[in-house]
């Protein structure tokens, strides 16, 4: 007994040792690195980083986690935070960054150049990355594209039992919801969440794939969603999800109008930031044409860099109308969008 | 004694003088350690202090009622499916002679090791449109008419048939050291099995079965994900959603102290219940198991009966696990898969290492210790299970935090350096809040293994002039080893598939499998995430095998 907790200690002691040793903290901010703290957890991302270190010789430390922990974290850790970029997937958690003092403005000219006014901060405490449309994803057996037109419209007693769309929990429908509340007011955004319940085809469950699959399989018509998980779906390795994904028409909402609400994974300069000289580097390398390419067409999302083209698949649903809102604003409304969302009973 | 205080034994000079007398070093160091198990818990409780955010009255008036709905009958229907099956496994197991029985023994433990989303995400898989169940039926040629597993119902299902391990391993550990003498005892006075099972033991194994049960219920109320998946509001939801969609720290701590008012109320319900029934040990902790032989036809319904939830809990999920990974494995399997595992494993090994040693040291020290107060509360170290991973981890950020800050300081008066953080942000904190999370997973098992050793031999032994620890390596430790085992083995377990608590505490060098899983599933890869989760299951079969082998017999 005695020789096993041995044993046992002796591994475990061996196998963390080699992390600790690595591990030296303080030693890191006098090596050539980039802390990055993300919530973008995706294949392409990890290719980026890895390019990134090859071309400039400074290594990309990662923490992944969700941009909410991330930044309770780097509340928390304050001045002695370690972190030197947040990344984050909507635009509202970045304007919240912004708002609690964790990051800094940062004067680039080629971020100013590149990025359009309305994908970043006005005042460059973050920038956009890249872009994502929440589109109208519909039956083409059971639904005439032409019954589509704006969010507004799901509204309507048309759509009553039919429509897909996931929890209030996530921060993409938060998003939408706030983008609402900006443009028609706090009233008429109340009332549109109230009839968007009662429209439902199910209690929210599932992820946007499986709103898809659900409008394949029968149990509504339109699904709200991403439009690169549509991209993602298409080029799946999964039969089943190709042949899901092939079943939906991509409906742009609002063309008429405002255009359809798009959100923008994006990033900042941590204000306390050991290594900001890496961290705008960074960024910038984000924004440049090769990393661009890789985000386009390994994810399906939109470019933020006017000279990439989207991958070809996006480039097959057209240009599209795309509302200029300041995505700031999201951030703003959306502690009024999760209340409005729960008074309405919005799972 | 009485001279003390023969006039006033009330006064405070006399309980002071008693306090004084009976603060022996075993008192003293066990609320050392409750100290800096509490002390994280602490650290978000003070916010109780500052009153509930202004959505307070918001959640109460829209969710609070949804919250509570959920998750007692998340509590009452998961209960009864970890009862069913972990009391019925762990006695056929322990009793009965039958083919495969020694696979069937880990086996039933190996469901513990797939995270309970992963779980979800593999069972809404198979009942997925498009998965497979479909394609079997269609391929056989027959309609599919699809069942939601995606509800309420659907996720007390999940979650029990993921987690009824930890009653498995609680009560087997008590089935297989109860003497004979008591089945034969019931035997030969004429009582049928069925009847010596629900009459003697069962109320017999009560201590154990509730400890695993316990465990259950904490995990339940804690998990996240897969409530998350299916749609089902719970508390945790709720925790999360206040902290961090609604900014209001002080709302999540308002619904976490009602999480934890709920299980302590569970937890003294059954104590009250117990106290009048307290069966102490037998005294011959005889450990030859004698297992019955029952006829061919019986042993296979013991062996189908074993094999059911094995197959819903393990070989099912994982099935579908394995046809994601087939589909994937070009794209996400790499070599560094393996560097991971070795990580993740010697930082399982070492959590589970450090959590059994102080949940010995609880246990134990307080018995040693005099002081009746030290008793009562050692068992407060196992409030962190009933608090989700991601505010353990701020409660333990807030503390280090402020040690790493104060370090800074003295430091760069004395020496003008800037030390940086040398707590926050390393292996150190991150085991800490490993151990603050699941000490509960191994005080359970050792406690109530502990609870049955009588206390006669221990206190002969000290009568005999041998002091309390080498007692207890000499005889306490040998006769609870049992109870031990099982405590690492799940602690190790619980390591390895731990995720919110990690993500926030990890090292920037430090990877685990978990982690790894996290970053495909949480983005809708959920097919991606098959092999990182096949890898944990693996990891977690090496252990459990071994430890089974050597320990329990």
């Amino acid at each position: 007994m005695k020789k096993l907790i041995f044993l046992i200690a002796l591994v475990a002691f061996s196998a963390c040792k080699n992390d600790t040793n690595k591990n030296g903290s303080s030693s890191e901010s006098e090596e050539n690195v980039v802390n990055v703290y993300t919530h973008r957890h995706y294949a392409a991302d990890q290719l980026l980083f890895k390019q990134f270190e090859e071309t400039t010789r400074i290594k990309v430390n990662v923490i992944n986690a969700s941009a909410d922990e991330l930044i309770q974290k780097m509340t928390i850790e304050g001045a002695q935070s370690p972190a030197d970029v947040l990344i984050t997937v909507d635009a509202g958690r970045l304007t919240r960054a912004k708002d609690q003092n964790l990051l800094q403005p940062i004067e680039s000219d080629v971020l100013n150049r590149i990025i359009a006014p309305h994908l970043k901060d006005s005042e460059n405490y973050w920038f956009g990355l890249t872009k994502r449309a929440r589109i109208i994803a519909y039956s083409k057996e059971r639904v005439d594209s032409t019954d589509l037109s704006t969010y507004e419209d799901l509204a309507s007693d048309k759509w009553k039992g039919k429509i897909l769309i996931r929890s209030s929990e996530n921060i993409y429908n938060q998003s939408l919801l706030a983008s609402l509340i900006v443009h028609n007011g706090e009233k008429e955004a109340t009332k549109w969440t109230e009839a968007m319940v009662k429209n439902m085809a199910r209690s929210p469950k599932g992820n946007d794939r499986d709103q898809v699959k659900a409008v394949v399989g029968g149990e509504g018509d339109i699904a709200v969603v991403n439009t690169y998980y549509i991209g993602n779906m298409l080029n799946s390795t999964n039969p089943e999800e190709v042949k899901a994904a092939e079943a939906v028409g991509i409906f742009f909402p609002n063309q008429e109008g405002r255009g359809a609400h798009i959100n923008v994974s994006g990033a900042g300069v941590a204000r306390y930031a050991p290594n900001k000289e890496n961290a705008i580097k960074f960024i910038e390398f984000l924004i440049s044409k090769e990393a661009q390419e890789v985000f386009a067409n390994s994810n399906y999302e939109y470019p933020v860099n006017p000279i990439v083209k989207p991958a070809p698949l996006l480039q097959q649903w057209g240009e599209f109308k795309e509302d200029s809102l300041t995505l700031s604003k999201l951030g703003e409304f959306n502690k009024k969008a999760v209340l409005t969302f729960d008074e309405a009973g919005w799972k | 004694m009485k001279q003390a205080g023969s006039k006033n034994i009330f006064s405070f000079k006399y309980r002071l003088k008693r306090l004084k007398r009976d603060s022996n070093k075993w008192a003293i160091f066990t609320l050392l350690i409750l100290f800096l198990i509490v002390l994280p818990i602490v650290s978000i409780g003070v916010k109780l202090f500052s009153g509930p955010g202004e959505t307070w009255s918001h959640i109460v008036d829209n969710l609070l009622l949804d919250y509570l709905g959920n998750s007692l009958f998340l509590i009452f229907a998961c209960g009864a499916i970890v009862l069913l099956f972990g009391v019925s496994t762990a006695w056929l197991v322990a009793r009965y002679e039958f083919p495969l029985r020694k696979q069937m023994e880990w086996l039933l433990i190996l469901p513990l090791a797939i995270p309970g989303y992963i779980v979800a995400y593999a069972y809404a898989g198979i009942f997925d449109y498009g998965g497979t169940l479909q394609l079997i039926l269609e391929a056989v040629g027959l309609e599919f008419v699809r069942f939601d597993i995606m509800n309420k119902s659907g996720l007390a299902f999940v979650l029990g048939i993921s987690l009824f391990p930890y009653v498995y391993v609680s009560s087997r550990a008590f089935f297989l050291n109860q003497a004979n003498s008591l089945m034969e005892a019931s035997e030969m006075l004429g009582v049928g099995p069925v009847k010596t099972f629900f009459k003697l033991m069962l109320p017999m194994a009560r201590p154990a079965i509730v400890a695993g049960l316990i465990l259950v219920l904490m995990e339940v109320l804690n998990d996240y994900g897969a409530a998350k998946y299916f749609g089902v509001n719970t508390f945790t939801t709720g925790i999360f959603r206040s902290w961090f969609s609604l900014e209001e720290p002080e709302t999540a701590v308002y619904l976490s102290a009602l999480l934890i008012v709920i299980v302590f109320t569970l937890i003294l319900l059954e104590k009250f219940q117990r106290r009048k029934l307290r069966f102490n040990s037998n005294r011959d902790n005889n450990m030859r198991i004698y297992r019955k032989k029952v006829s061919p036809k019986n042993q296979l319904i013991i062996f189908l009966a074993v094999l059911l939830p094995v197959v819903l809990g393990f070989l099912l999920p994982v099935a579908q696990l394995i046809y994601w990974a087939t589909l994937t494995y070009e794209n996400v399997f790499n070599l560094s898969f393996l560097t991971i595992s070795v990580q993740s494993f010697g930082i399982a090994l070492l959590t589970a290492f450090v959590s059994v040693i102080i949940a010995v040291i609880l246990i134990f020290f307080s018995k040693w210790s005099r002081l009746g107060f030290v008793k009562n509360i050692a068992k407060l170290g196992v409030l962190g299970y009933a608090i989700p991973g991601a505010v353990v981890a701020i409660g333990i950020m807030i503390p280090t935090i402020f040690i790493d800050r104060w370090l800074i300081d003295v430091m760069d008066y004395l020496f003008n350096v800037d030390l940086g953080l040398i707590l926050t942000g390393t292996l150190v904190a991150l085991i800490y809040a490993y151990v603050v999370r699941f000490l509960a997973v191994a005080y359970n098992p050792i406690e109530s293994t502990a609870l049955k050793v009588s206390n006669a031999i221990p206190d002969s032994s000290n009568m005999l002039g041998v002091g309390n620890l080498r007692t207890f390596f000499k005889i306490e430790f040998p006769l609870i080893r049992t109870g031990i085992a099982s405590a690492f083995i799940l602690v190790f377990i619980d390591v390895l598939k731990e995720l919110p608590l990690t993500l926030i505490l990890k090292p920037f060098h430090v990877n685990t499998l978990a982690v790894k899983a996290y970053e495909y599933a949480s983005d809708e890869m959920v097919m991606e995430a098959a092999i990182p989760s096949l890898f944990i299951i693996v990891t977690v079969m090496l252990p459990v095998i071994f430890l089974n082998r050597l320990l329990i017999k």
